[in-house]
């Protein structure tokens, strides 16, 4: 039903925000990472989405295919620019001259993005909310 | 829809007619039953989606949120259907023979 094409949609673009939302979190978690698995210091998650064809239940017709897209998450990529030094030889991830590297995290950036990933859900939510409202509205056409 | 037949006169009632009747019936009773059939699996979706909420699976809550929507405008609009059926035979009952 073309109802339910709407909660698709929209329910693709709730979890592709709960997966920028989760990286963020990453990010601000590891704000002061200094030490990683990989070594150096904690590097910067960005989310990057792509628009897909949803997978419809029914038969619709063609123009409906094209017109109608999901959204996925297309990668994850770390930012590899370099981080801010800090003079701290006490640190055990300090080098030689006892700077360490710290993660190439702003809070402050992160924060507004966090913003902007909960507004994006709400929006999502409020489509649903609204095809939810059409569908009744439809069927007190009955009443 | 079955298209209207003529009157047969009542000792010669063609044999095919009562079956034909019996088709019409049965049709409408399958319809009403897959629907109540696909209105119950939608249901158990739902079900299904909340309790693996609740086990902390894979699904995400707003799954299970649009499930138990799905779910419930299914439901009013099989309980809609049923209404209307439900007036469409007071109506005939109702009627002066």
């Amino acid at each position: 039903m073309d109802l339910f094409t709407t909660f698709e949609i929209a329910s693709s673009a709730l979890k592709a925000q709960r997966i920028r939302l989760n990286t963020i979190s990453s990010n601000i978690a590891n704000a002061e990472t200094t030490s990683t698995p990989e070594g150096g210091p904690y590097r910067k998650k960005s989310v990057y989405f792509e628009s897909t064809n949803i997978p419809f239940r029914d038969q619709l017709n063609a123009s409906m295919k094209d017109a109608a897209h999901g959204v996925k998450v297309a990668r994850i990529v770390e930012d590899t620019g370099p981080g801010r030094k800090v003079y701290d030889p006490s640190n055990p991830d300090a080098g030689k001259d006892g700077y360490v590297e710290m993660p190439n995290i702003s809070v402050l950036k992160e924060m507004v993005d966090m913003m902007s990933a909960t507004r994006s859900y709400e929006a999502n939510t409020t489509t649903i909310k609204s095809a939810k409202r059409m569908a009744l509205k439809a069927l007190e056409i009955g009443r | 829809m079955q298209p209207l037949q003529g009157l047969a006169p009542v000792g010669l009632a063609k044999p095919d007619a009562g079956s034909a009747a019996d088709k019409v019936e049965q049709s409408f009773a399958k319809i009403m039953t897959d629907m109540v059939s696909q209105v119950n699996d939608q249901q158990q979706a739902a079900d299904r989606a909340v309790q693996e909420v609740h086990a902390g699976g894979a699904k995400n809550l707003h799954e299970a949120m649009i499930a138990l929507e799905e779910a419930d405008i299914s439901l009013r609009f099989l309980v809609q259907v049923r209404n209307k059926a439900m007036d469409a035979y007071q109506e005939i009952m109702r009627m002066q023979v």
